[in-house]
């Protein structure tokens, strides 16, 4: 047999969560993992295919019979699969009262570095602890970024909505990243079609009426309150934004996939909304990366506001997997006619794009800076934790005092990737977009209410490596407690096995004084940022 | 000296300048003194030497005593840092202006006077290892390591070579045991990495180029994984090698440091008492 790849191995070990077999015993009644093709052609959704395709979707697919009841997912969750009904009823709701819920950005406006002035930022706010730094970011009104709210149920707040047989739920905030806007029960025994997100992207893109149905769904549940929500189109009367969702074209792009490329006829505006856009540019021979854009950003601004602009300025990839809306000129052209502040926001976004890549383009070293920032992940961390090699003693006090603040066990260490001068330490980037929330069983780790940080709950951690295995950046290590579950433990999957907690850096924060790390280091050389503009500033010529 | 050598050396220009600033009024107070009365370590002018001076040594003592207490949230390290390099320097100066800048007398002064020197100059000492010694490693080196688990890292990489080795040809294992098996056996300290930090790894690497082309394409991807794992032998080599003097500088500064403070109390002692 051959060996399994690391990859491969993450993939498995991801899987062990409360909507697979591992989760059997919870809610749970009967789940079959893997299923062959000819089961999956009793459902309508597969019959298209042919073996070969479902073959390949099969690692990600699992049917599972739900017991009433049970709880799916709960608001703000993070989660990694679709959910297909088949048989029985779910209801979907707003169970906490939450303020302001649908215009609670999920851009962060100062993880940009054309934020504000467009310059690049100093590291830290005059008179600011790192700490309080973190705390603070928060949008500004008026500011040129587009936000696209974390909505994915056009609900209103403690409303209620049944789903039956056919219906899909869940796939916008699988697919964007997003977390869940509502929880999701179910209302009697369930049979559902559980579509992972690796084998969902794969459908959308070999199924034209999946795509078209998934497309409908996000207009009908998200896009309206979205496009409300975001400053761009904020101010648009409702008669257009409701016209504007039916003419908006929800794109999906692949790594590495061209959304644009320079010189070519450029006749529509993208915005991001979710995942990061490289954008590079011709010099001499090669194209260099002058910028990026993540959730919210404007791509277009430049190529359809200047006149005279022949074509796209930039070449534009998707980094990663990503989700744009776009919008066409004309389109475009309406609203500005209709509505002058559209443009200032636009010119903002526009001007501020141009000062990047203007500086990128002379300062060469920026240009690699960004590459390698948005190669090794720099641009999802709000809070990385990097080390200044040229005066760090290597006496590590930032990680004794770490293991003294928590009780004797460091949450993070002192090794990593090194870019130039510093090093990039294996602690929590508390991400913009954290991939370790997905498929939490118990919901142990979590965003705490303050700032970006995001925490892991002991008391209700089961150790089960989920997170573990999903954080790209190896920031999550598994404690061993002694003890082990015991024969009648459930979910059945842990039955036998050795306990095991999750540990993972919480950046201190019920400690005013900030991250004992950074407080701990004797030569001021550890430092957390919270975007690429900050990394840059500490990097040595 | 560039901007970037002054950051470097003097970290933070705050407590550099009020240190330059406490020295010259030690410079001036004593100035003072030599004009309206007698250096005498018996004198108020004397006495007051000896007492800022006790009070630094007592401040700068304090910071080992932080260090144990990381959990607590008692200041920034770095500010305490500071206030131990500049302390400890002022420390000497006030302990020299305390002797009247004579030749102490009687063994308990001399003790007091040695290990004072002794123990500012080592002080001083660290602190140009723990600025040189970043600066080198993280100029050539594209491994970053931790000083206590170089020997655990190294041993891996001879077990993974060792694997690569054991499914190759003949030329590729002679080759092995004739260039490369030494050499990850442990660890090695080799001091030209003070001089150089690079330590000639790219002629040590040499030796792969004249076998490459005797190998298959099969070969010749394990040749160059064992390159690889070679050429990051020798750089955690250099880690191995300059990391140990930011470590052993300490022992020739900690327990003399204690030794004095112990000293000082019996002089404190001897002074108030007799």
């Amino acid at each position: 047999m051959a060996e399994l790849s690391k990859t491969q191995i993450k993939r498995v070990e991801q899987h062990k969560d409360r909507w697979s077999s591992f989760g059997k015993g919870t809610g749970i009644l009967d789940i079959a993992e893997k299923p062959t093709p000819e089961v999956l052609r009793n459902y309508t959704l597969f019959r298209e295919f042919d073996d070969k395709f479902l073959e390949r979707l099969s690692p990600d697919i699992s049917i599972a019979r739900w017991k009433k009841n049970s709880m799916l997912f709960e608001e703000g969750s993070y989660i990694d699969v679709a959910f297909l009904i088949v048989a029985g009823e779910i209801q979907v709701s707003i169970e906490k009262q939450r303020e302001n819920t649908q215009q609670l950005p999920i851009f962060n406006r100062s993880r940009t570095m054309i934020a504000g002035s467009g310059g690049l930022k100093p590291p830290a706010q005059a008179g600011m602890t790192v700490f309080q730094g973190q705390i603070a970011k928060q949008p500004v009104d008026g500011s040129p970024i587009t936000y696209l709210a974390s909505v994915d149920f056009n609900l209103p707040s403690d409303g209620v909505m049944t789903l039956g047989p056919g219906e899909i739920f869940g796939e916008i905030g699988a697919l964007s990243g997003w977390p869940q806007s509502v929880t999701a029960k179910t209302s009697s025994e369930c049979e559902l079609v559980q579509i992972r997100v690796p084998a969902l992207r794969l459908l959308r893109k070999r199924s034209a009426s999946l795509k078209k149905l998934l497309d409908t769904l996000y207009r009908e549940r998200a896009l309206f309150s979205q496009l409300k929500n975001t400053p761009l189109f904020g101010g648009l009367p409702d008669s257009l934004l409701r016209s504007l969702v039916e003419r908006i074209e929800l794109v999906s792009c692949d790594p590495d996939e061209a959304i644009a490329n320079e010189g070519e006829p450029c006749d529509a505006l993208y915005l991001v909304r979710s995942g990061f856009v490289k954008m590079s540019q011709r010099v001499g021979e090669g194209n260099i990366v002058v910028s990026y854009l993540s959730k919210g950003g404007i791509l277009g601004d430049v190529e359809l506001l200047i006149e005279g602009t022949a074509g796209w300025v930039y070449t534009a990839n998707s980094k990663e997997y990503s989700e744009l809306a776009k919008l066409s000129r004309a389109d475009l052209k309406e609203i500005l006619s209709r509505n002058p502040g559209v443009e200032s926001v636009l010119w903002n976004s526009a001007v501020n794009r141009l000062k990047e890549s203007g500086y990128s383009r002379r300062v060469l070293r920026q240009s690699e800076f960004l590459d390698t920032a948005l190669g090794k992940g720099l641009v999802e961390g709000n809070s990385i934790l990097v080390i200044d090699l040229n005066v760090c003693t290597r006496c590590d006090d930032c990680v004794r005092g770490c293991a003294d603040t928590h009780g004797g066990i460091p949450r993070f260490v002192r090794e990593g990737d090194k870019i130039a001068n510093l090093l990039v330490t294996r602690a929590c980037y508390h991400c913009e977009d954290p991939v370790c929330l997905v498929g939490c069983p118990t919901g142990a780790i979590r965003r705490a209410d303050v700032g970006d940080v995001v925490e892991i709950d002991d008391k209700l951690c089961i150790g089960c490596h989920t997170c573990a295995n999903n954080c790209p950046y190896d920031a999550i290590t598994m404690l061993s407690t002694g003890e082990t579950w015991p024969a009648d433990a459930i979910p059945e999957g842990f039955r036998g096995k050795e306990k095991e907690l999750a540990s993972k850096c919480d950046l201190c924060y019920t400690d005013p004084a900030g991250p004992a790390c950074v407080r701990s280091c004797p030569h001021g050389c550890a430092t957390r940022v919270g975007n690429v503009a900050e990394f840059r500033s500490l990097l040595r010529e | 000296m560039s901007k970037i050598d002054l950051k470097q050396w003097v970290q933070e220009p705050v407590w550099f300048t009020g240190f330059a600033a406490a020295l010259l009024a030690c410079i001036l107070g004593y100035l003072v003194n030599i004009l309206v009365s007698e250096v005498n370590p018996g004198n108020w002018w004397g006495m007051t030497y000896g007492t800022v001076a006790t009070l630094l040594m007592a401040g700068d003592v304090l910071y080992a005593a932080k260090r144990r207490m990381l959990r607590y949230n008692l200041g920034k390290s770095s500010s305490w840092v500071q206030f131990h390099l500049y302390g400890g320097a002022l420390f000497a100066v006030l302990v020299l202006m305390h002797t009247g800048f004579r030749l102490p007398v009687g063994a308990m002064n001399w003790m007091l006077w040695i290990l004072s020197l002794w123990v500012t100059g080592s002080g001083l000492f660290g602190v140009m290892l723990q600025r040189w010694i970043p600066t080198i490693l993280s100029s050539g080196l594209s491994v970053e390591a931790l000083y206590d688990r170089i020997p655990d890292l190294v041993a891996g990489i001879r077990e993974r070579a060792e694997r690569i080795v054991a499914g190759s040809t003949e030329t590729v294992r002679d080759f092995y045991s004739a260039t490369v098996a030494g050499a990850l056996s442990a660890p090695q300290y080799r001091a030209i990495y003070f001089l150089d930090v690079t330590g000639g790894i790219k002629e040590k690497l040499k030796p792969f180029e004249y076998v490459r082309p005797l190998l298959t394409a099969e070969e010749k991807d394990r040749l160059s994984q064992l390159e690889e794992m070679f050429r990051t032998k020798l750089e955690l080599d250099a880690h191995y090698t300059l990391q140990r003097p930011l470590r052993w500088w300490l022992y020739t500064h900690v327990p003399l440091s204690f030794a004095l403070v112990i000293l000082v109390v019996l002089h404190l002692y001897a002074v108030l008492v007799y």
